[in-house]
């Protein structure tokens, strides 16, 4: 074999045997970017808000603190609420770290679909007698939630691909049983990892293609202008 | 008895830049007092002053003998009507929405109660038939017909018109010009900037020409029109006639 990956049938036949294992780690691995994503947006959306329309000084906090946590790397923050803050068991750390990074991005998305509303929409909201709070709920966050789906689906992938990152607080998650099929055959290791890549690829293809309904479903409807 | 909007003295400046100079008048309920003058002479500035949309750093505004300074600005905006020039309808929401937002969740009523205000005043403006389509699914003329909707909605005592037809094709003009003549018919005070020439002859009680933030000539429209005081004021009608747009 003079391949750049030594591919063997008989390694095949070993991942084949245990793409049962493989699979059924599936399930953790979209319950932890579920529920990261959730805590994501939870945090995510108020601060994003917070950094357009806050004073001066939440504006400046909610800014500094997306800085800080998106500067640090992931398993950084895994170790942290992991060991640091012994929050356990490890779902329950690898969603902290996992969330309070996606709400440091998903605060970003939706910071630029609320800046990218025109101003008039906020003048028009305050010239019927909205307070400020009330133009945001009933005018602003409404239409930038319709903006956030696009850049909401490069998060959903982004944290999807990172769960397995949790593998190291040893989150059994579809890396972690891939990790552990690997001493009994050693030789299947490229084999094992292609699968798991192309597990990896099939729910991002899939959870984008549902986002993309999402996205169609909420759209405003326009008469069919901007298609 | 003082008179439901006055205006005393305005300045406003944006930095070193003066772009209101002392301006002040008086208008009564059922008035239609026209602002005129060339882009950036202050005349937007003026109207934004009035339900605080821009702060002024000197002079006095009084809406019904209470300065708007003393007022809750989202209290006193309650009571001003505003239509841009962009329309600025809520993109997210129907005509009928559009209309019904304020009436629900800023004076309260309950939902049937503002869906029945809301297909009132879009029957009003001629557009029961559209109450349930976006705002990009309707024309210039339509957006702006259901802007004016939820300006009224409100049940304002003033309505404020930031050249409401100046984004618009011409030929959807017309549409919007008729319900704003309307609702001068009816009473309706209004204060509006347009360069629409025809209407502001027809329907004004009153024209002002505003030019480098001061008041540069005040007074009856037909005078205006055919004899005015002042050359700047002839040459900027006179311009605005050649120009096809007095149709």
């Amino acid at each position: 074999m003079t391949a750049a990956l030594p591919l063997a049938t008989s390694d095949w036949g070993y991942v084949w045997a245990n793409l049962g294992t493989l699979i059924a780690a599936v399930w953790p691995a979209l319950k932890l970017t579920g529920a990261a994503l959730v805590v994501g947006f939870v945090v995510g959306v108020p601060l994003g808000t917070l950094e357009v329309f806050g004073g001066r000084r939440s504006a400046w906090l909610a800014r500094k603190a997306g800085v800080v946590v998106r500067g640090t790397p992931i398993l950084v923050i895994m170790f942290i609420t992991y060991f640091g803050l012994g929050l356990s068991p490890a779902f329950v750390a690898a969603t902290a770290a996992l969330g309070v990074r996606s709400a440091a991005y998903q605060g970003q998305v939706f910071r630029g679909a609320l800046q990218s509303i025109g101003r008039g929409q906020m003048e028009a909201a305050r010239s019927v007698g909205l307070s400020k709070l009330g133009a945001i709920r009933h005018v602003m966050i409404p239409q930038a939630l319709r903006r956030f789906v696009p850049g909401f689906q490069n998060e959903y992938t982004i944290v999807l691909k990172d769960t397995s990152i949790a593998f190291a607080i040893s989150y059994t998650e579809i890396f972690y049983h891939m990790y552990n099929l690997i001493p009994e055959q050693t030789t299947a290791t490229p084999e094992l990892f292609l699968t798991v890549a192309g597990i990896y690829l099939v729910l991002t293809l899939t959870g984008n293609r549902v986002l993309d309904y999402v996205d169609d479903a909420f759209s405003i409807p326009d008469g069919g202008a901007s298609r | 008895m003082s008179h439901l909007l006055e205006v005393e003295g305005l300045v406003k400046r944006y930095g070193d830049e003066l772009v209101l100079d002392g301006i002040g008048f008086d208008m009564d309920a059922r008035d239609v007092q026209v602002l005129v003058g060339p882009s950036g002479s202050g005349k937007s500035t003026m109207l934004r002053c009035v339900n605080r949309l821009t702060e002024f750093q000197g002079g006095e505004i009084r809406l019904d003998g209470t300065s708007v300074m003393a007022m809750d600005e989202n209290d006193l905006r309650r009571q001003v009507g505003m239509v841009f020039q962009d329309f600025n309808l809520f993109a997210h929401l129907t005509a009928k929405q559009n209309v019904m937002l304020g009436p629900r969740r800023v004076l309260g009523k309950s939902k049937e109660a503002a869906d029945a205000l809301a297909m009132e005043e879009l029957e009003r403006v001629g557009l029961a038939a559209q109450a349930d389509s976006y705002p990009a699914e309707l024309s210039g003329g339509q957006q702006q017909r259901v802007g004016i909707a939820r300006g009224l909605a409100m049940d304002p005592k003033l309505m404020l018109f930031d050249e409401p037809t100046s984004a618009l094709d011409p030929e959807l003009i017309g549409e919007v010009l008729s319900v704003m003549r309307e609702l001068a018919e009816e009473g309706m005070t209004m204060l509006c900037v347009t360069h629409e020439m025809s209407f502001a002859r027809q329907v004004a009680t009153d024209i002002m020409f505003l030019e480098d933030g001061h008041i540069v000539e005040h007074g009856d429209p037909e005078k205006l029109f055919t004899n005015p005081d002042n050359e700047r004021t002839e040459q900027f009608l006179r311009r605005l006639t050649e120009h096809g747009d007095g149709s």
